[in-house]
């Protein structure tokens, strides 16, 4: 390409540039899950400031001692089955206990956050999504029970998983 | 009145009044008035998510990526201390929330597999055809280059502060950019 062939490009594409919308409209409407973070935001502020007036109550009500019973017996069930699982599981064996670990640990998060408001309006649509990349992997890890990276890519999406729950429902402060 | 002049003036007037009811915003927002920050985000959403849509080039996780960055938006207002506008304080937090947010999301599943076939590509740019041309060349890039394009091409960053911002070296940011220009261009010239 020449010189001027060069220069006649930029020109164009800078052209294009200036010419080029800046703004968009998004489809759906992003406020209402906008307004559910800061309105979480403000609960947590409150009761963040309930328990510094009060001081530490953690047995109010039922509802949370349940949660934190739920949570105790699943943590208690995942270290028993970590604990088994060290025991060399392999191939079908492994990704059969993996599963399994990481429903209960799911299902332990959703408990957690059962009563809280999510930030955003499609996580469960982005939860279902992995789970069908899990069957999918699963699938081919029928086929090649050991094969280390399929292990590693259901991993990585269990650990999608859990991250998208605990972000929906705990907003993080720390990121500008 | 000179047609031109009375044109300007009213241009400048329209300005001025939005410059003053954003500040107004900025500043009952500050106080918590969730109302007023609602003010914010319609005056600011729609560039800030033309932004988010840029450089995530996929529709869903650019709408939620400007959700966040409404989000720390609220949280960190009173970082806005003024001194430049806030426009351009605004754009600056988009871009770093942005790009952050895609590291976070950008699912091991399009890295695993490259997927470069996105939302965005498929659906109609907006404006007129070399407008749309250009928007869907740029979500061809790959996504460095594509970050890098849009930041110095289209938001005016230097390459020193998108080195900063997307943790790489000055000369990898201009490598990216010649990189994105060269492809742009040649897909220009298969028009």
């Amino acid at each position: 390409m020449n010189k001027s062939n060069d220069n006649r490009l930029d020109e164009a594409l800078e052209k294009r540039i200036e010419q080029m919308a800046l703004d968009k409209q998004p489809e759906r409407d992003l406020w209402k899950g906008i307004e559910q973070a800061i309105e979480l935001d403000a609960k947590k502020s409150a009761s963040a400031e309930k328990s510094h007036t009060e001081g530490k109550h953690l047995f109010r009500s039922p509802k949370p001692m349940f949660a934190m019973a739920a949570s105790f017996l699943v943590l208690v069930v995942v270290g028993w089955m970590s604990f088994e699982s060290g025991k060399n599981l392999q191939g079908e064996n492994l990704v059969a206990a993996m599963s399994e670990q990481h429903n209960l640990q799911k299902q332990s998060l959703l408990i957690r956050f059962k009563d809280q408001p999510a930030s955003t309006d499609n996580w469960q649509q982005q939860i279902e999504e992995l789970d069908e990349a899990a069957q999918a992997i699963k699938k081919a890890l029928a086929q090649e029970p050991n094969n280390p990276a399929l292990l590693k890519m259901l991993k990585n999406v269990y650990e999608q998983q859990m991250a998208i729950i605990e972000r929906v429902h705990e907003p993080r402060w720390e990121r500008i | 009145m000179n047609p031109k002049l009375s044109v300007v003036n009213n241009t400048d007037i329209e300005l001025a009044e939005k410059a003053q009811l954003e500040k107004s915003l900025i500043d009952a927002s500050k106080q918590g008035d969730r109302l007023a920050f609602k003010g914010l985000y319609e005056l600011h959403i729609n560039r800030v998510y033309g932004l988010c849509f840029r450089l995530c080039a996929d529709k869903s996780l650019a709408e939620d990526a400007a959700q966040e960055v409404f989000i720390q938006l609220w949280r960190k207002l009173d970082n806005f201390d003024g001194t430049s506008q806030f426009s351009t304080w605004l754009h600056s937090v988009t871009s770093n929330v942005t790009i952050s947010y895609i590291r976070k999301q950008r699912g091991w599943w399009q890295k695993m597999f490259s997927i470069e076939h996105t939302i965005a590509m498929e659906s109609e740019a907006e404006g007129s055809i070399a407008d749309a041309n250009l928007e869907r060349y740029i979500y061809q890039l790959p996504e460095r280059a594509r970050w890098v394009f849009v930041l110095h091409a289209i938001e005016g960053y230097r390459h020193e502060e998108i080195a900063k911002m997307l943790d790489m070296a000055v000369g990898t940011s201009k490598a990216q950019f010649h990189r994105a220009k060269s492809l742009i261009q040649g897909w220009m010239d298969d028009e």
